[in-house]
């Protein structure tokens, strides 16, 4: 093959290459197809800025191509839809001004018959605006007002939980508190508990002689049924006691 | 004050060289836009030039960038879904990979073999009077040997970066189907999304001023050869360190361009 | 001969040893060189006159060969191809004998200048003064 031959295939094999790759592109990224132009109104420019996307249910269709303002002070923003999105513009859709706290503002195209006919081209809707920053703060008012609400409660509760801290520690620790009394109580367990030792070593004698004396054991078992009623008597008492006690506690309001 | 002298001289000398290449520079791309330059002579000389600098060594070139391309792709690849960045991998691949890496490494190819050998080449015929031959028979030394040159240089860089490019998103399919599981729709799905017009523009005019610049500069170099044969060394190593600055200085510049 | 270059500056066509042949092309492009670049005439359309004039001389064979595989007779043949391809070239030859050192007279190169003598108007040679006796009948 002759040497400008081979450099001629090389050439138009990569050219053809470049251009197939920057025509596909420019078509995937939507520079051949064709625009339509609506112009939409608002009372104020504030917000809007040329390239703005224009968005349909999440998707963008189209953008802000230029802002101009008429004679009578109004603001015209004038957005560029291609053609495949011209679709979801219709004689009803309404515009609204979307700027979010986060994020990049932006105008949303609502569109709720999409049987309707479609935007003339020549009629002006009027875009609302939605101010997310004002709304939001417009929101959080009535909210920061029942936080403060709530921290004055709980400033509150605090205190009373205060005194009646104060006063379970009375109830509790104090000279007529609980817990003298309970360890009043705990004696006098301790004083019935070594009165039931000599019992429990008669039990233990009476059952090293309980092969002998197997008659006595009923009586000698009803009076250790005795003791064991006398003891859990107490043990309840006890209960009550520290139930009745600790009730202020648990009284909280 | 010696010091001062020297640093004074040095900055001198650096302007000056600065300001001949791009007078240089300028008397080039003058003749290019002129159409009178484009004479049978030259077309022939721009022919063996692209044939020398792209065609001969096209099987070698590609078989470069396959190795270099996929062993990259699949480092890149690898290291981004163990950092958990699967997601930035079309952006990686699109701004770094085609954008920024091709061009780079075909300038890098296309200096080390073709402008070493232009920048000797052209100080040997200084060197033999050849130069004062063409001369004697009323042939522009720019139009005939220098214009045919430096366009070599920019249709090679752009074309054989491309080439880069589409080997690498070649080997992209690959490896993103081995290391992300992902189909051929997907990948170039994400690819598309990715894909910033501007930036292939970018990248496509750094190629052009890579070209121009990488054969202008040994060409300028190679034509400062007195007659004596040991000047050819100093010519060109001074001219393949002269090359590698005026790549490094126009990556700065590029960079800066996408920053606005 | 500074003064008749300066009088024919569109026509003068030199032959010499400081005006050596292109190392890095080949002799047919040598000699096309100077048709495709001052008449622009197309590659495909002077070949055939470089390869005509090179088989005028019997030197066909060397067409594709470059400078330094030459010998000295078909170097300066070559060199005088190239003049002749000047539009009306008034040949201008600058020590032949430099060029050709073993030549022992001018003969050689008059029976070559007489084979192309359609392609040039003029020829006019140069040489030192102590070289006389190498150009014969000619010298008187």
């Amino acid at each position: 093959m002759k040497r400008e031959v081979k450099v001629g295939l090389f050439i138009v094999c990569t050219a053809i290459i470049i251009c197939v790759a920057l025509l596909y592109l420019a078509n995937e990224k939507g520079f051949f197809a064709r625009n339509y132009t609506f112009t939409l109104s608002s009372q104020s420019g504030d917000g809007f800025t040329e390239g703005m996307p224009v968005e349909f249910s999440g998707f963008t269709i189209g953008k802000v191509q230029k802002l101009e303002l008429n004679d009578k002070g109004l603001v015209l923003i004038k957005i560029k839809i291609p053609q495949k999105h011209l679709k979801w513009i219709k004689i009803d859709s309404t515009f609204t001004l979307y700027r979010p706290l986060i994020g990049a503002a932006r105008i949303i195209v609502t569109t709720d018959n999409l049987k309707s006919a479609a935007l003339p081209e020549d009629k002006i809707p009027e875009v609302q605006i939605v101010n997310d920053i004002n709304d939001s703060i417009e929101k959080v008012q009535p909210l920061l007002d029942k936080v403060t609400q709530i921290a004055e409660n709980l400033e509150r509760v605090s205190s009373k939980i205060d005194v009646m801290a104060g006063k379970a520690d009375v109830h509790v620790f104090g000279s007529e508190g609980t817990m003298p009394q309970v360890n009043k109580i705990l004696k006098d367990v301790n004083g019935k508990l070594e009165r039931l030792n000599p019992t429990v070593d008669n039990v233990n004698k009476i059952s090293t002689e309980a092969s002998e004396g197997l008659k006595d054991i009923g009586i000698l078992r009803s009076n250790v049924d005795d003791t064991l009623n006398a003891v859990e008597d107490v043990a309840k008492g006890v209960d009550s006691i520290i139930s009745r006690k600790k009730e202020p506690e648990i009284k909280l309001p | 004050m010696v010091i001062l002298e020297n640093i004074g001289c040095a900055v001198i000398k650096l302007i000056n060289s600065f300001a001949d290449i791009i007078y240089f520079a300028w008397k080039i791309l003058i003749r290019i836009f002129n159409r009178n330059t484009y004479t049978s002579a030259m077309r022939t000389v721009l022919i063996d030039q692209i044939y020398f600098t792209s065609v001969q060594i096209l099987p070698i070139f590609l078989m470069v960038s396959i190795a270099f391309g996929s062993l990259l792709i699949g480092v890149l690849f690898l290291q981004l879904k163990q950092l958990g960045l699967t997601q930035y991998f079309g952006h990686v691949l699109m701004g770094l990979i085609v954008t920024e890496f091709s061009p780079f490494i075909t300038v890098l190819l296309i200096t080390l073999r073709s402008g070493s050998a232009i920048n000797t080449e052209i100080a040997v015929m200084k060197v033999n009077k050849e130069m004062s031959a063409l001369e004697a028979f009323r042939i522009d030394v720019i139009n005939y040997l220098l214009v045919p040159r430096v366009i070599n240089g920019v249709i090679s860089i752009v074309l054989l970066s491309t080439l880069f490019s589409v080997v690498l998103l070649g080997s992209g399919i690959l490896f993103s189907s081995l290391i992300f599981g992902m189909s051929i729709d997907a990948y170039s799905n994400v690819l598309l999304n990715s894909a910033n017009f501007s930036d292939i523009i970018i990248a496509l005019l750094k190629s052009i001023v890579f070209g121009f610049f990488i054969i202008l500069i040994p060409v300028r170099f190679g034509l400062q050869a007195s007659h004596e044969l040991t000047s050819i060394p100093i010519v060109v190593s001074r001219g393949m360190v002269n090359v590698f600055a005026a790549i490094l200085t126009i990556e700065v510049l590029s960079l800066i361009i996408k920053l606005f | 001969m500074r003064n008749f270059i300066k009088n024919h500056p569109q026509q003068a066509a030199l032959v010499s040893i400081d005006i050596p042949l292109i190392s890095n092309q080949s002799v047919l492009m040598n000699i096309a060189l100077i048709k495709q670049y001052h008449e622009n005439m197309p590659t495909a359309k002077v070949e055939p006159i470089v390869f005509n004039a090179l088989q005028r001389l019997n030197l066909e064979n060397i067409a594709y060969k470059r400078n330094p595989d030459l010998n000295n007779e078909e170097r300066f043949f070559v060199m005088l191809l190239r003049a002749v391809m000047v539009r009306n070239a008034l040949v201008i030859i600058d020590r032949p004998f430099k060029i050709i050192p073993h030549l022992k007279n001018i003969d050689y190169i008059f029976q070559a200048l007489k084979n192309i003598e359609d392609l040039y108007v003029n020829c006019n040679i140069y040489d030192y003064e102590w070289m006389r006796e190498k150009y014969g009948e000619l010298s008187k």
